[in-house]
């Protein structure tokens, strides 16, 4: 049995783990939920992130977070036009699969070819930083990953809960043809909820150069589990990336501390199976 | 104010209104009656540009419409309550009545609208914050009436608000559509429930398989027999 503080310390990490599940959750969750689109190209497109954060950063010598003022808006633009090739194209759900499944695979390789294969690590002050409590470590990263996740998730559910933008995003999304007779402009509202997600898997980008080692092969090591999130959290729900991520989280590293590392992709799946088991019982 | 010129609309190749005319002048209530699959879902939809006309044109007071997108059509002051309420059922009473207020030109006023909505049908003060779908069908088809009446609409298109109602209240539902015609605004409307359409409209026309076969006022239909017997059910 590991001690207290080997459990303590775990949760402290699956917490902070947890939190970059959300980040990269919510975009997800978002198109698919409320725009119909699953953009596998999430995953890419918060490794591209990733690696313009070390570029300005690690080789320009940016803040990291300085980095965020150039990356968000220009992955708001890359959604929007992202948003209006689908809308030309007529592309359903399960095209969107196979587009931004291509879209993938020209992201990793651009990202290869640019800065190599070899595994890429930003030396940042936030980086290698923590603080301590007690007889704990928080990184620096960590907390910066876990108040974005926070904010944004949070910052959307008041959003879609309390303005008249955020409402009209829920009706289009229930139905558009109704919300459009309405005086929405659903094609508009479409295009900024697109760019949106895009721009949260640019923070998401961010966060994960703060605190791992990139390597362009590294894309395909989150679509599990943050699909598990996503489904676990609920379609378009924003604050359901992170409760399902804070849970999956801390439950993979209480799991790894209790037992051995390889047991973690276990948990968020037979999670995710109970969820969905318990969700069909109740419809 | 609004005018249909020989308008036709398709789903793929199947034809489902062919040059179709009607108009309907300010503060008029028009209503449309024909039997199931006559096109009169479509004529409403095409009217609130949900889709498209192939043929003909739409104008309202002058300005041809019928190229517009749905929202610039809402713009300028057509609301319609659609066949099926078709409200947003996760979201709350008051979100969807606040939604049909959701246009430029009706977000100013919207407090003042919610209480008279809510004055109109006081069954739906204790459910504003319970999600629209929980309702009965008969406080559904209230929400639908409330919220195209928040979009202060100069003309308002209902497509059988009757539709599976009770008896009673069909009757209530039927002078409500009569004070909101009161009070000014211009009215189609779709029914099945002929005999009760007719005697508020001013006009009416009868659709039959995607075209108008007979027009006039509500005496005039009640007289041709052959009219009255195939469509009016007298
Ligand atoms: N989405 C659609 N795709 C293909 N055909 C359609 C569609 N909607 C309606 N139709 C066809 O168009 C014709 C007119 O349908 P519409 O719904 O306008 O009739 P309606 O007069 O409203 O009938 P009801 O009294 O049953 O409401 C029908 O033949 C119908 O089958
Ligand atoms: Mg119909």
């Amino acid at each position: 049995m590991p001690s207290p503080a080997i459990i303590g310390q775990s949760l402290i990490s699956g917490t902070f783990i947890g939190a970059l599940y959300a980040l990269l959750g919510l975009g997800l969750s978002l198109s698919w939920g409320m725009l119909r689109q699953i953009n596998l190209a999430h995953f890419a497109l918060a490794f591209l992130g990733a690696y313009l954060t070390y570029q300005l950063s690690g080789v320009g010598g940016m803040d990291p977070l300085l980095t965020l003022l150039l990356i968000a808006p220009a992955f708001f633009l890359l959604g929007v036009g992202m948003h209006w090739v689908f809308v030309r194209f007529a592309v359903g759900p399960l095209g969107s699969l196979l587009a931004t499944f291509g879209l993938t695979v020209i992201i990793e390789s651009v990202i290869q070819w640019i800065w190599t294969a070899d595994f890429l690590k930003l030396e940042s002050p936030y980086g290698s930083a923590s603080l301590r409590v007690g007889i704990f470590y928080l990184p620096v990263a960590g907390l910066i990953t876990l108040a974005a996740a926070a904010a944004l998730c949070f910052g959307t559910w008041a959003v879609l809960r309390y303005t008249d933008l955020g409402r009209a995003m829920r009706a289009a999304a229930e139905d558009g043809p109704m919300a459009a007779a309405f005086g929405v402009n659903v094609n508009a509202l479409s295009r900024l909820l697109s760019g949106f997600a895009s721009a949260c898997a640019g923070v998401a980008g961010v966060a994960l150069a703060l605190s791992y080692t990139l390597a362009p092969s590294q894309i395909y090591a989150w679509i599990g589990v943050i699909f598990a999130v996503v489904m676990i959290g609920g379609l378009g729900k924003p604050l359901g990336p992170l409760i399902a991520g804070l849970v999956i989280g801390v439950s993979e590293a209480v799991t790894m501390a209790l037992t051995a590392p390889a047991w973690a992709p276990v948990v968020s799946f037979s999670l995710l199976i109970l969820v969905l088991l318990a969700r069909a019982r109740n419809i | 104010m609004l005018e249909l010129r020989e308008i036709g609309v398709a789903y793929g190749v199947a034809t489902a209104l062919r040059g179709v005319s009607l108009r309907i002048g300010a503060g008029e209530l028009v209503c449309v009656v024909g039997p199931n699959g006559a096109g009169k879902t479509t004529l409403v939809n095409a009217i609130g540009g949900l889709i498209r006309i192939v043929a003909g044109g739409i104008e309202l007071d002058g300005a041809d419409i019928g190229a517009l997108p749905a929202h610039e059509i809402c713009a300028r002051g057509i609301a319609m309550v659609p066949e099926g309420r078709r409200l947003w059922t996760n979201m709350t009473v008051r979100e969807n009545l606040e939604l049909g207020g959701y246009r430029s030109g009706a977000r100013a006023a919207r407090k003042e609208w919610m209480e008279r909505v809510v004055a109109m049908f006081p069954l739906l003060g204790a459910r504003l914050d319970a999600p629209a779908g929980t309702l009965s069908g008969g406080q559904q088809q209230m929400v639908a009436i409330g919220r195209a009446l928040m979009a202060q609409p100069r003309l308002l298109l209902l497509d059988e608000p009757s539709l599976g109602l009770a008896p009673a209240i069909v009757l209530d539902m039927f002078n409500v559509i009569r004070d909101i015609h009161a009070s000014g605004v211009a009215v189609l409307l779709v029914e099945q429930n002929v005999a009760r359409a007719l005697e508020i409209a001013s006009r009416a026309y009868i659709l039959d398989e995607g075209q108008i076969v007979a027009e006039g006022t509500p005496a005039e239909l009640r007289n041709e027999s052959h009219i009255a017997r195939a469509y009016l059910g007298l």
